[in-house]
């Protein structure tokens, strides 16, 4: 007996067929494609688009972003996903600027909110894994706790004039380029080999496709999950830091809304809410994306208003697209 | 017949045992499933477990597989008293399994999916050129060779099925279980298990085999258990014991027998297909059934035969021909059309396409005919619930009551509420398939019987299935299918396992089309 299952049918086909094929089923050259586009027209219509200013502008204003969008790119894979981060944000830029304010050194106040951003993603993680909460349930309790905190600790206010030093990496260079960017980049580059490639990464895609397989495969699943939630805590809570470091403000309101836009761009980034799918590559592709569209809309003097009507429309017909190109399939 | 006394050469025995089970006791709730189990496995034996649904097998595989912990009595590997905690455990201590539902990631490559979890790694970084070579040499021992990087989901269930096993020895497991290894592949694709099985107990690992196909069991293991009503009732060698012996010690005595069949007259013709074609799926399909009659549909994976039915019940677009019900013209757009125009369809996938796993058994009854029970909108629970009693005597349903969460039965017993859902509308044409996969004797018995007198009492029934012995017995005339044609239409009494199985795998000439002979099959 031998079989040989016809694995690749692209391989019959014509190069340019291959190429077509590639391009549709990797999200990652379908976004680079559409961002090359935005661009290339964006620099026709307006000189100002290309100058460097504005993409200084706008990558600094999407690196906490981008940060979030690691995490919630991992807990989509595994099948979950997390609505506090926005709150978490908030909380951490909050403690920061009360600890310097209240005398403690930068690394111990940097420290304790990444720790805080620890101490909700693991609530989250125990809530959800160990109590069996919905996600959508958890998460959207802790993301009213977290903000609820916030806003108590700071009555409502922001908090300035924090310690000159402190805007360091909020503000400064390398090279041309500002170090919170180049950060953020790092983190992407980091966070989305160690997903491709490391064993540990590896189980979430396991978790997300099959929960029970992954359970019989002997993966520690609650685990592996609780873990997740950490890490998008820790991501959550540094953005707010940096954010509170650009910003030289605590501010108990930011990041508001935050947790549905780094919801939208992973899901245009190719992450699946059914979980088992995406890439942070993606993810983060996903956020450039329409942080680009945001700021192309803009620049060609559109309202605000409107702009939340396209974000919306690219968001359903990303995902409607996909669904039936892969329908087609079969 | 093995007992327990236990002489030095017992107890020598015993002491090299790969596992053994004592008295073994397992109770969910107060529901006692398996009551002072005693059960050995020595190295380089297969050990077939065998039982009817209900009987205690899979929560045997479970106590040993960590996903669930005895009540009482004590388990030993290798000799230690040990407590299965999880899955993992359960590997760390040499034990892997296969399940008869499939675990593995669809999204993920063969390769991940083998070694799921226990990926190759330096620090922490997969080593993927490894991963692949170590799945490709496990997949060559089944002269299998697949681009191992593509994703399961593209691959057939069979396929998948090897890789599932090949996952479960790639852990190189002392003990391996095995719950219906079988039960998606080939003649072919078994003969290459069993091969690969017996290398590997040749290297003294040993292998627990659950299944319901006896002549399987009677050719691979060395000793058969039987287990009934959570007790064992035997251990015997294979060579000192008959099918027909293990089959009555299963079911406790009486032999169900084959059920006699109706040749009652036929009534009108229900259904009628003409030239029904579908570019990529099936060729001028032509047939017809009529009330009282069970048309049997023949044919193996890839025969396309479910293509055509969920063509017929609106699950399916895009086909050209012409279909009759009660003489007019008909085309479904959604099932939704086909059941209101009284056809039932009831899928092969029983736990994905076919129950609410986590609902009630009168919820899952209730789920296809809520119009029947409500008034003024309101469903009203006592008329749901009386259905579900009835159904659960009419079906010798083994259950606690109609309150009882569906996902906790046996297999035969959830297929027996799923045959049920359907029949409580009672439909004119009721479409089946695979109505006994995975199904042991006693229901697959109760489950024709309940077919049988629907027919008799005037339903047209379609059943689809690939166990050929059973559409002989079952049916009325069998439609044979081979690649989406049609390659036979004969009377049932005609037919036997041995000429479905060349027609359905192409090789006689296709029979002339039923249409032509309209019921000459049925003539005296």
């Amino acid at each position: 007996m031998s079989m040989a299952i016809d694995s690749d049918k692209a391989v019959s086909k014509n190069p340019m067929q291959r190429i077509l094929k590639a391009f549709i089923d990797i999200r990652e050259l379908t976004l680079l494609f559409m961002i090359a586009v935005i661009i290339i027209v964006m620099a026709n219509l307006n000189p100002y688009f290309l100058s460097v200013s504005n993409f200084r502008a706008l990558s600094v204003g999407m690196a906490p972003t981008a940060i979030i969008v690691i995490g919630m790119a991992i807990l989509l894979a595994s099948g979950g996903f997390d609505l506090s981060v926005g709150s978490v944000m908030a909380l951490s830029s909050t403690v920061v600027a009360m600890m310097m304010l209240a005398g403690y050194s930068i690394p111990i106040s940097v420290a304790c909110s990444l720790v805080l951003g620890a101490a909700v993603g693991f609530s989250n993680g125990m809530l959800i894994t160990g109590l069996g909460i919905n996600p959508l349930i958890a998460t959207l309790g802790t993301m009213s706790i977290a903000r609820g905190i916030a806003l108590v600790l700071t009555e409502g206010f922001s908090l300035s004039s924090l310690p000159k030093e402190f805007g360091w990496i909020g503000k400064a260079s390398l090279g041309g380029f500002p170090v919170l960017v180049l950060l953020t980049l790092s983190l992407i580059l980091i966070f989305d080999l160690a997903v491709r490639h490391t064993r540990f990464f590896r189980q979430v895609y396991f978790i997300g496709a099959n929960e029970k397989a992954a359970m019989l495969s002997g993966i520690h699943v609650g685990r592996v999950r609780i873990i997740a939630y950490v890490l998008t805590g820790v991501l959550a809570a540094l953005a707010g830091v940096l954010l509170a470091s650009r910003l030289m403000s605590g501010t108990p309101t930011a990041g508001n809304g935050i947790e549905l836009q780094v919801l939208a761009a992973a899901v245009i980034g190719g992450a699946s809410l059914r979980g088992g799918e995406g890439t942070i590559l993606g993810a983060f592709l996903g956020v450039v994306f329409v942080a680009l569209i945001n700021n192309s809309m803009t620049m060609l003097a559109v309202s605000i208003y409107w702009q939340m009507i396209v974000i919306g429309a690219v968001l359903v017909s990303a995902v409607a697209l996909d669904m039936l190109i892969r329908g087609r399939r079969g | 017949m093995k007992h327990e006394s236990l002489g030095s050469a017992e107890r020598e025995e015993r002491h090299r045992a790969l596992f053994t089970l004592s008295g073994v006791k397992k109770a969910f709730g107060s529901n006692l499933v398996l009551d002072g189990i005693d059960f050995e496995l020595q190295p380089g034996e297969i050990h077939a477990l065998v039982g009817e649904n209900g009987a205690g097998k899979s929560t045997c595989l479970g106590l040993l597989y960590g996903l669930h912990q005895p009540t009482g009595g004590k388990l030993e590997r290798n000799g230690d008293v040990v407590r299965i905690e999880s899955p993992s455990h359960a590997q760390e201590l040499g034990i892997g399994c296969v399940f008869q539902e499939l675990s593995l990631a669809g999204g993920l490559s063969v390769a991940e999916n083998i070694f799921a979890g226990r990926a190759p790694s330096r620090f922490g970084v997969v080593d993927w050129p490894e991963l692949r070579r170590r799945a490709e040499a496990l997949l060559a021992e089944f002269d299998l060779s697949i681009n191992v990087s593509q994703p399961v989901d593209s691959l057939p269930i069979s396929t998948r099925q090897i890789v599932e096993i090949v996952k479960a020895i790639s852990m190189d497991s002392q003990v391996l279980l095995l719950d219906e290894p079988t039960s998606a592949l080939t003649p072919d694709e078994v003969e290459a298990l069993f091969k690969v099985l017996r290398k590997l107990t040749a290297k003294g690992i040993g292998i627990v085999y659950v299944s319901h196909h006896m002549t399987e069991i009677f050719t691979i293991a060395d000793r058969i258990s039987v287990l009934r009503d959570g007790k064992k009732i035997s251990t015997t060698q294979t060579s000192q014991t008959s099918q027909a012996q293990v089959v009555s010690e299963m079911i406790g005595g009486a032999h169900p027998g084959d059920v006699e069949r109706s040749d009652d007259q036929l009534g009108d013709v229900v259904l009628k297909v003409e030239h029904l074609s579908n570019d990529d799926h099936f060729h001028d399909v032509s047939f017809d059934v009529s009330a009282g009659e069970i048309l049997g549909v023949a044919g193996l994976l890839g025969s396309r035969r479910s293509e055509i039915m969920r063509s017929l019940v609106g699950l399916m677009h895009g086909f050209s021909g012409a279909v009759y019900l009660h003489g007019e013209s008909t085309g479904f757009r959604s099932l939704r059309d086909a059941m209101q125009a009284g056809i039932g369809y009831v899928p092969e996938e029983r736990k994905t396409e076919g129950l609410f796993l986590e609902d009630t058994l009168y919820n899952n009854l209730a789920a296809a005919s809520l119009d029947k029970h409500t008034r003024f909108g309101l469903v009203r629970r006592r008329s749901v619930i009386s259905a579900c009693e009835s159904a659960i005597k009419a079906f010798r349903v083994k259950t606690t009551g109609p309150e009882e969460i569906i996902g906790a039965l046996s297999g035969g017993n959830q297929q027996k509420i799923m045959l049920a859902k359907w029949l409580e509308r009672a439909p004119a044409l009721l479409i089946i398939e695979e109505p006994t996969k995975g199904v042991d004797v006693g229901a697959k018995f109760q489950i024709h019987t309940e077919l049988q007198r629907r027919a008799a009492d005037g339903m047209a029934i379609i059943v689809v299935s690939s166990d050929f012995p059973e559409l002989v017995s079952l049916s009325t005339r069998i439609l044979v299918v081979h690649e989406g044609r049609v390659m036979g239409n004969i009377a049932a009494r005609d037919a036997t396992e041995d000429s479905l199985l060349q027609m359905a795998a192409g090789l006689s000439a296709p029979a002339r089309p039923s249409n032509e002979i309209p019921q000459e099959g049925m003539a005296p």
